[in-house]
């Protein structure tokens, strides 16, 4: 018998098809760091971040079917999730105050500093110079749509540049990002 | 309808979640119909997944807090308790490419609900359309469908699995009013099962016996109780039974009917 560490995620969503609370665990073990790293890195609020946490896997396990291994891995799926339900929040009316105390807390880090985030070990080295092929105003409005849950026009008004070419640079930023990490083998990221 | 070129432009974008909702319904509706943007966009959202993984230990509370909530509901009614500090209002309709993230997708969400509500009402239909629904989306792959049918049977009662049994046979029961009373269900060894039943719940001291009609003697099959539900029997060694037929009897049941016939169907 395979250890559950050696198991596939997508064995593991079939486990949890048949409320194997153990997969469960593993799959939390495996994604829940991340999940709850995104979150909190977008919503800059360690409580709401565990809320969102709790939502996503709660709702693998009443929803696994949701989970299409050919689409791509469950990583991605669980941080998809994670994003857009942060995005959500942020862009309820109800939490403007909250975003502009985001924002003061943002200003206060300064600029994104990739060499300090905490990045999962596997993925640091490829995701780093993936990033590094992108110029430097691709990755600008990346880091402006994905971190701080703005729209591509939101993203325009910041950098104060014309819609059509921050949605061009953001299409043009995620295919160099996803060819990068195709060619750095960055499993389930393909070309 | 967006042209190609306009929809493939947004898709970085969208990968991202930075579309704006005016541009998203007619983005979503291209995708359904363009099977090049769906493959793009896994591809990207798969980059977007590398770009958001930075990691943070969640606090060590966290995971008993979720493992507290796993038997609060089997997931058939596919609902989470809404947060209330979360709450945004009512989000646009979403369609089943964009990130499925609680709250948006309720085209997904209403086929999930209407699995769960057709299984609990013990039907094999549940089963059957329940992944009919799932297959009839896109993109749904094997290992999905059997993900589907694991849960759809991890759900199941004994009934809707023997409703998923080849060469069962399906016994309704009716009044003398030739209305549906109780629905049987028997599979192929002898087993049977109710299904269904809108008998109404008899007095204390009184239970609703079933009878098997071989030639015109009733044998007894068994005790349903006061208001039947889930009810096993088996009319194995038995085979001639040509009818079923259910009446109401003092607790513990008798050897021989001494009521009318509540209802009863063939075989």
């Amino acid at each position: 018998m395979r250890h559950i560490d050696e198991v596939s995620d997508a064995r593991l969503v079939t486990s949890i098809a048949r409320y194997s609370e153990v997969a469960l665990a593993e799959v939390y073990r495996r994604h829940g760091r991340s999940v709850y790293g995104l979150a909190r890195r977008v919503l800059q609020d360690a409580a709401e971040a565990e809320d969102i946490t709790q939502e996503v896997f709660l709702r693998l396990w009443r929803e696994p079917e949701r989970f299409d291994p050919e689409r791509g891995t469950l990583r991605s799926f669980l941080l998809a999730q994670a994003h857009g339900r942060s995005v959500d929040v942020i862009r309820s009316s109800s939490s403007r105050r909250a975003r502009e105390v985001r924002e003061a807390a943002r200003t206060a880090r300064a600029e994104y500093d990739m060499e300090h985030e905490a990045w999962d070990l596997a993925l640091a080295d490829q995701v780093a110079s993936a990033m590094g092929e992108l110029s430097a105003d691709e990755r600008r409005a990346i880091e402006l749509a994905y971190f701080e849950g703005r729209t591509y026009r939101e993203v325009a008004q910041v950098l104060d540049q014309p819609e059509g070419t921050v949605k061009s640079r953001i299409r043009s930023g995620m295919r160099r990002l996803r060819d990068a990490l195709a060619e750095a083998g960055v499993r389930g990221v393909e070309a | 309808m967006i042209s190609h070129d306009h929809a493939s432009e947004l898709l970085g974008a969208y990968a991202l979640d930075a579309v704006d909702d005016d541009e998203l319904t007619e983005l979503e509706e291209h995708l359904v119909s363009c099977p090049r943007c769906r493959a793009e966009l896994d591809g990207l959202r798969e980059a977007a997944g590398a770009l958001g993984n930075t990691v943070e230990p969640p606090p060590e509370g966290l995971w008993p807090r979720i493992a507290e909530r796993l038997g609060e509901d089997s997931g058939e009614e596919g609902e989470l308790p809404p947060m209330p500090e979360l709450t945004v209002g009512t989000p646009p309709e979403r369609s089943p490419f964009r990130a499925p993230s609680p709250g948006r997708t309720r085209r997904t969400r209403s086929n999930t609900l209407l699995l769960g509500s057709v299984a609990v009402a013990a039907s094999a239909v549940a089963i059957v359309l329940g992944i009919g629904l799932v297959r009839s989306q896109h993109d749904v792959t094997n290992l999905q469908r059997s993900v589907a049918h694991e849960r759809a049977v991890a759900r199941s009662t004994p009934a809707e699995i023997a409703l998923h049994t080849p060469g069962h046979r399906m016994v309704n029961l009716v009044d003398s009013a030739q209305v549906e009373q109780a629905r049987f269900v028997i599979v192929p060894g002898g087993r049977g099962y109710l299904v269904s039943s809108s008998l109404p719940a008899l007095q204390s001291g009184q239970t609703y016996q079933l009878w098997g009609i071989v030639g015109t003697t009733p044998i007894s099959l068994g005790l349903l109780g006061g208001s039947p539900h889930g009810s096993t029997f088996t009319i194995a060694g038995a085979p001639s039974i040509a009818k079923l037929a259910l009446t109401a009897e003092p607790s513990g049941g008798t050897v021989a009917p001494t009521g009318p016939i509540v209802a009863s169907g063939t075989v």
